[in-house]
């Protein structure tokens, strides 16, 4: 790929970008300078697994985007909310029958029926 | 006189416009939805308005549809403080120094006066916000015809840079997510040329990033992301909420704090880069520096409410000034109606006004509407909406991770998007975590375009020599004031680097 800088006269589509690559690079530089003087980031990044929680979440997310294109909404829909309220949220399973059918219902009924939003059907279709 | 007689004549045609069945009812919508999403935490008003973007050409008219997101908007900073007070979390970012007497209050067994003083503050906040939306924005936009290209790029970078600087804590890490946001916002076809750029052989980047998919991704996903890292109780402090009117001594006591957080509201949220949350801050500052007795504050101290609240309402309704006269949106949920506007075919700037004044005065005779829709639903139906704070977090989550993923899909029916989306949560999620605000961002790519625009124009215009920025004379005096602020928060910074040393 190559942009054209082109001239303080004439700038050209990789003017703007440049300016910002350079400026980028020596915002970062000042901001690792100024952590490095206070040196203090001794802290761990994730204390005691708070990092589990939002990987969990991050999963159901891909898996969501993976499936809907395979199996279509309404299955997909109602998969990830379980997985979510039963995985990460341990919930109580009679609740999370009512709430992955109602919003699942929902969902479909605001988005599939009033606003015509041709949600994927996957195998359904 | 004239004048005057046009800003009475719009008004009135603007409320002939309001008062329709359609936007009454929208204005209603927006005003629940905001209220809702403002009791909500982990669900601000940004990151609504930026769901429902792509279904506002379903909405209707270009009137309608900003009727209801200006109604969230400011919705959300009504419904921000009864979470703040009952839970001691803020309900949205506006809220955030309203927990701290709020919170004491209620835990005192006050909770009733300070919902019912911060619901009064807000409505006369609101309500003096729309008056000089009223009469600062038509004379505002007249002295902005006059801009060039020149002016643009000055008034966009002081904007972008004052919001940078007074939000964050870290200049460094504000700027840095300010030429992020840039850099994002130039991949796709170049505005001049037509050159693409950084799509890296990917078809669907050619437009662009798309602005919901960011957005949503951002605020939305990477919202939920950080909070899943802590397991949130929204606990209420008290079921019996009781006396929401305000006694004498209350009202004696936080009078002045609403007339002081109704001013400061709005000289912030009509700077460029200014809005709520700023605004907010900076009441509960002054208000415990004219305090007779400041040691109250902390302690329940109902100014501490009053002010912040009335502040956070007056500058959400001032922060269209800047959007609806120069184009130029002042912070990220702004940001969002921006965009709304140009999916409508509404570009917002110096000409809205004259050439769509149905639009305009239409805008601004639902917020008059609104704002007592807000009263009424804030004050006597305040339990009603306390009754949404039993809905777990946990069960939220998902939901709106599911809000975001259809919404996204939604906008132009591809499960691509969807990905994108998620690839900026984890993103925005990281961001969180190491302390760089995502709004600063969010604007920077909205107001890049505009940025590059005026820059390259300018620099055609002078033939190369950057002196245009500093000759012209009002492109001068903003980038005098650029420096001038500038100068000012390196000041700052130094001052209170050197206190943190001696303490």
């Amino acid at each position: 790929m190559h942009l054209a800088m082109g001239t303080l006269k004439r700038p050209g589509p990789g003017f703007l970008p440049f300016i910002l690559a350079c400026l980028l690079v020596a915002l970062s530089l000042a901001l690792i300078a100024s952590q490095w003087k206070k040196g203090d980031g001794k802290a761990p990044f994730w204390p005691e697994r708070t990092w589990l929680r939002p990987l969990l979440g991050a999963g159901a997310f891909a898996l969501y985007a993976f499936l809907i294109d395979l199996i279509g909404f309404l299955p997909t829909t109602f998969i990830f909310l379980v997985l979510w309220m039963w995985i990460i949220e341990s919930i109580s399973w009679r609740r999370i029958a009512m709430v992955s059918v109602g919003v699942t219902g929902v969902l479909y009924l605001i988005f599939g029926y009033f606003l015509e939003v041709p949600l994927p059907g996957g195998i359904f279709s | 006189m004239g004048e005057i007689f046009n800003i009475f004549q719009g008004l009135l045609n603007g409320f002939d416009i309001a008062l329709s069945l359609t936007n009454i009812t929208f204005a209603l919508i927006g005003a629940v939805l905001g209220t809702m999403v403002g009791i909500l935490p982990g669900l601000g008003p940004a990151a609504t308005i930026s769901l429902l973007l792509p279904l506002s050409f379903k909405i209707g008219s270009p009137v309608t549809s900003i009727i209801m997101m200006a109604g969230i908007f400011y919705g959300a900073m009504y419904g921000g403080s009864t979470t703040s007070v009952l839970v001691n979390i803020p309900g949205e970012a506006a809220s955030v120094v309203t927990c701290i007497d709020g919170y004491q209050m209620a835990l005192k067994g006050r909770a009733g006066p300070a919902l019912g003083m911060a619901a009064i503050g807000s409505f006369v906040a609101g309500t003096i916000g729309i008056l000089g939306l009223t009469f600062v924005a038509p004379p505002l936009a007249e002295f902005a015809l006059k801009f060039g290209p020149p002016e643009y790029f000055s008034l966009t970078l002081l904007g972008l840079v004052m919001a940078t600087l007074l939000g964050g804590d870290s200049i460094i890490k504000g700027l840095i997510m300010v030429v992020l946001g840039l850099l994002l916002g130039s991949v796709g076809l170049d505005p001049i040329s037509g050159a693409i750029r950084f799509t890296w052989g990917l078809h669907m980047l050619q437009e662009g990033i798309d602005f919901v998919t960011l957005a949503m991704g951002m605020f939305g996903i990477g919202e939920i992301f950080y909070n899943l890292e802590k397991v949130l109780k929204t606990e209420l402090v008290t079921r019996k909420i009781s006396h929401l009117w305000p006694s004498l001594k209350d009202w004696a006591d936080s009078k002045w704090a609403v007339v002081r957080g109704s001013l400061i509201g709005f000289m912030i949220g009509i700077l460029p880069g200014g809005g709520a949350v700023i605004s907010s801050l900076v009441s509960y500052a002054v208000e415990k520096r004219v305090a007779k007795n400041p040691d109250e504050f902390g302690k329940g101290a109902i100014q501490g409410v009053a002010g912040p609240e009335s502040a956070n309402n007056a500058a959400a309704t001032a922060s269209f000034i800047p959007l609806l006269t120069l184009g130029i949106p002042g912070n990220a949920a702004i940001a969002m109606i921006f965009a709304a506007l140009l999916i409508q075919g509404v570009t917002p700037g110096p000409f809205l006004i004259t050439e769509k004044p149905d639009v305009f005065w239409g805008v601004v005779a639902s917020m008059y509407i609104g704002n007592v829709m807000l009263l009424i639903l804030n004050l006597p139906m305040v339990g009603l909406w306390v009754q949404l704070l039993r809905v777990p977090y946990s069960i939220l989550a998902p939901v709106i991770v599911l809000f975001c993923c259809v919404g996204v899909f939604s906008v132009r029916n591809s499960v691509f998007d969807i990905w994108v989306m998620g690839i900026f949560g984890v993103i925005g999620y990281i961001f969180r975590k190491v302390g760089l605000e995502p709004g600063p961002l969010i604007l920077a790519f909205v107001l890049g375009p505009i940025l590059e625009r005026s820059i390259r124009q300018a620099l055609l215009m002078s033939a190369g020599s950057p002196a245009i920025f500093f000759t012209r004379p009002i492109s001068g005096a903003l980038m005098a004031a650029l420096i001038l602020f500038l100068v000012f928060q390196v000041y700052l910074n130094r001052r209170k680097q050197r206190q943190r040393g001696k303490g």
